[in-house]
């Protein structure tokens, strides 16, 4: 059940993928209005999906929140990227950025369902997250990587020149911005209750495994990104060129470290 | 001297020094999750050369968390830290010190500002008064305020990672790290501690394993590990409790986890009448006849558990598989000794991680802190609405610093209020 929605859940953010894509080629607005309400229709069924995976886990006597595996933890990212769409959405006023970041959930659901090394199957929990610190842990860490998307989509389009469609710099740099103001804070939380958890699995609330690491490295750059606009008054290019950074960062914190690099959040590969 | 002290003093409290420690912090902490930590000399020579290995050695890469220079950066942020906030905390008192009116003309400039006639005074001022703080209130007029908590948030994000690594130093110098291995009914008063030197650490009681059971879902991956512990008070039992993964026991500042758990198996041996229990690589002696269990296998050939066991004919080493399932190998006669492998006996040893941290709460304290002062400085915003007497009435202006849209729409709302009840 909970596959089937899922599936149809990509081939809707491929459908909003086209639709942003129909509005560049034909410039009418009617599209993106239309674009947003099959947006806000995939959140649903997206929800849905969740949800139907969540009661099938029940069903197999297993019974846990879809945020546990690798495969779980990539729906739920693509479905963090859609709900921060839709709540910024009075800002994301270009679909320029609306289409990369509907795109980068495309690309996590696309390669979550059809990757023959991810594991698909409702698997039980381990003892180390068998505690309510897990659910708090992952949305809080996935909520800011959905953020750090638009921050990265804002920082990569700064350096693109294709006039009518790139937003004038200093908007780009205002969502940029306001992007690292949400995912920031979600970030900070994201490792604070990763770290109570840690105290209270593992015996130390912080014991330098690479995927902890990888986290405060995240954290250093976009908490260097904040003070070199506020106080060192950076804009334009070395902002944006920050935000790319910080976001190969969260990149590597998610994947890198899974793949590369071995450690207490091995369960996640 | 004093140019020389000020100029230490400034570069101390830089934000270029906080920048360049954190960028460092940060780029040093890459090559602790890429080169392995703590492992022994063979392990990097197999992967580096002996040269590389010389260099990872001297600069500390292979503990890059413990080395020098990772904790002197730790240490020079927090002392930047300190300075820094410090030096703009002082500058933010004097500022909000000043509490001045500004003259009727710069309100009209402010970019948000209405006036109110004669009549509609005493109600203007109860609306606005009651979502602004006062903090000014004289014949000339008001000042008033809302969000003032977002102004300290940066102090409070920064005091607060001030609190978390005291908090970890209390951590490091009071606490412990240890380990203990128990045996179902064994008992034990001390844990081997986990730093490099693996000394032994009483820990002023004692405790005492009276079961333990790993439990596995039908797929075979772990799915509960539970110790059964007894706390032993100058050996009386005074505390009976089951541990858990994610499930501590706390006693006495001590706090003791379920971590892993390891299993070996020993063996009843039948030797001749004699019963004896033999555990892996135990040896057994009497009359010149000499064996040793070599080997244990889960299951041979889908002939159930087996034990390789060696023995000495006549100074040659032999050796033969006892199989506890098969009748024929079940019983053997060895050198004239009748020898039967009577039973397999699973012993669960359990793994606890012992840790004593009284800097914890602290660095609790620390955590809720910094959530807090997140959420003052990005999510409340601080505005001021000046209130002036006129001569037919009041002229009334707000600013906010930051967040100019939301104020926009804010001070709009209240502008309907304020005009609402007249018309």
């Amino acid at each position: 059940m909970d596959h089937k929605i899922l599936g149809t859940v990509t081939i809707l953010y491929l459908f909003v993928f086209f639709l942003h894509l129909l509005y560049f080629a034909v410039k009418k607005e009617r599209i993106i209005s239309f674009m947003w309400t099959t947006l806000y229709i995939t959140l649903m069924l997206h929800t849905a999906g969740l949800v139907a995976r969540w009661i099938e886990s029940y069903r197999l006597g297993i019974g846990h929140a879809p945020l546990s595996n690798y495969y779980e933890s990539l729906i739920f990212y693509a479905w963090c990227i859609s709900l921060m769409l839709v709540v910024l959405r009075k800002r994301l006023t270009f679909p320029i950025i609306t289409m990369f970041a509907s795109l980068a959930a495309l690309f996590l659901i696309g390669y979550a369902s059809i990757s023959p090394s991810v594991d698909r199957k409702i698997q039980p929990l381990i003892p180390a997250l068998q505690s309510n610190w897990l659910h708090i842990h992952v949305i809080t860490c996935f909520l800011a990587y959905a953020a750090f998307i638009i921050s990265f989509t804002c920082g990569f389009l700064y350096f693109i020149n294709w006039r009518h469609i790139i937003p004038p710099k200093e908007t780009l740099e205002d969502i940029n911005y306001r992007s690292v103001v949400v995912g920031f804070p979600m970030l900070s939380a994201g490792i604070l209750t990763g770290s109570v958890w840690a105290h209270y699995a593992w015996g130390s609330y912080w014991s330098w495994d690479p995927k902890e690491t990888w986290s405060l490295i995240t954290w250093i750059i976009y908490a260097l990104f904040l003070h070199a606009r506020f106080t060192r008054g950076w804009r334009g290019k070395r902002i944006a060129i920050l935000s790319i950074i910080g976001f190969l960062s969260v990149i590597f914190t998610y994947f890198g470290v899974n793949f590369i690099l071995s450690g207490l959040h091995s369960y996640a590969s | 001297m004093s140019v020389t002290k000020n100029s230490i003093f400034r570069f101390l409290s830089s934000l270029g020094l906080a920048i360049f420690l954190l960028s460092f912090i940060a780029f040093g902490s890459i090559f602790g999750t890429i080169i392995k930590q703590k492992a022994n000399v063979e392990e990097y020579l197999s992967t580096y050369s002996e040269t590389t290995y010389r260099v990872i050695k001297y600069i500390g890469l292979d503990d890059v968390f413990h080395s020098y220079w990772f904790i002197t950066a730790i240490a020079l942020f927090a002392i930047n830290l300190t300075l820094c906030s410090f030096n703009r905390f002082s500058i933010l008192i004097k500022t909000s010190e000043k509490m001045v009116l500004p003259d009727e003309n710069a309100l009209a400039n402010m970019p948000e500002s209405f006036r109110v006639d004669g009549k509609n005074i005493e109600n203007t001022i109860e609306t606005i008064k009651k979502s602004y703080k006062t903090v000014y209130e004289k014949e000339d007029g008001l000042i008033l305020q809302k969000g003032t908590i977002s102004r300290y948030g940066v102090y409070i994000i920064h005091g607060s990672i001030l609190v978390i690594l005291t908090g970890s130093l209390i951590g490091l110098i009071f606490g412990f790290k240890g380990y203990m291995v128990l045996q179902k009914g064994e008992v034990k008063d001390y844990v081997i501690s986990r730093g490099g030197s693996s000394k032994k650490i009483p820990l002023g009681f004692s405790l005492r394993c009276k079961d333990f059971q790993a439990s596995f879902y039908p797929n075979g991956t772990p799915k509960d590990y539970v110790s059964k512990v007894e706390v032993l008070e100058n050996g009386k039992a005074i505390m009976d409790r089951e541990i858990r993964v994610n499930s501590p026991l706390s006693y006495r500042g001590i706090n003791i986890y379920q971590s892993s758990y390891e299993s070996s198996p020993s063996f009843l041996f039948n030797i001749a009448g004699e019963r004896v229990m033999l555990g892996e690589r135990e040896t057994y002696e009497r009359d010149g006849f000499f064996m040793m269990v070599m080997r244990f296998v889960n299951s041979i050939h889908n002939f159930g558990p087996g034990v390789l066991v060696a023995y000495l004919e006549q100074g040659e080493p032999k050796s033969t598989w006892f199989l506890r399932d098969v009748q024929r190998l079940k019983e053997q006669k060895i050198l004239g000794f009748d020898i039967k492998l009577e039973d397999i006996k699973e012993n669960l040893f359990t793994g606890l991680e012992i840790t004593s941290d009284p800097g914890v709460w602290v660095v609790w304290t620390g955590f809720a802190l910094i959530l807090f002062g997140l959420y003052a400085n990005f999510f409340v915003y601080f505005r001021k609405i000046y209130i002036r007497y006129t001569s037919d009435g009041l002229s009334v202006a707000g600013v906010a610093f930051k967040n100019k849209e939301a104020f926009r729409d804010e001070f709009e709302k209240l502008k309907v209020k304020v005009f609402g009840n007249g018309s």
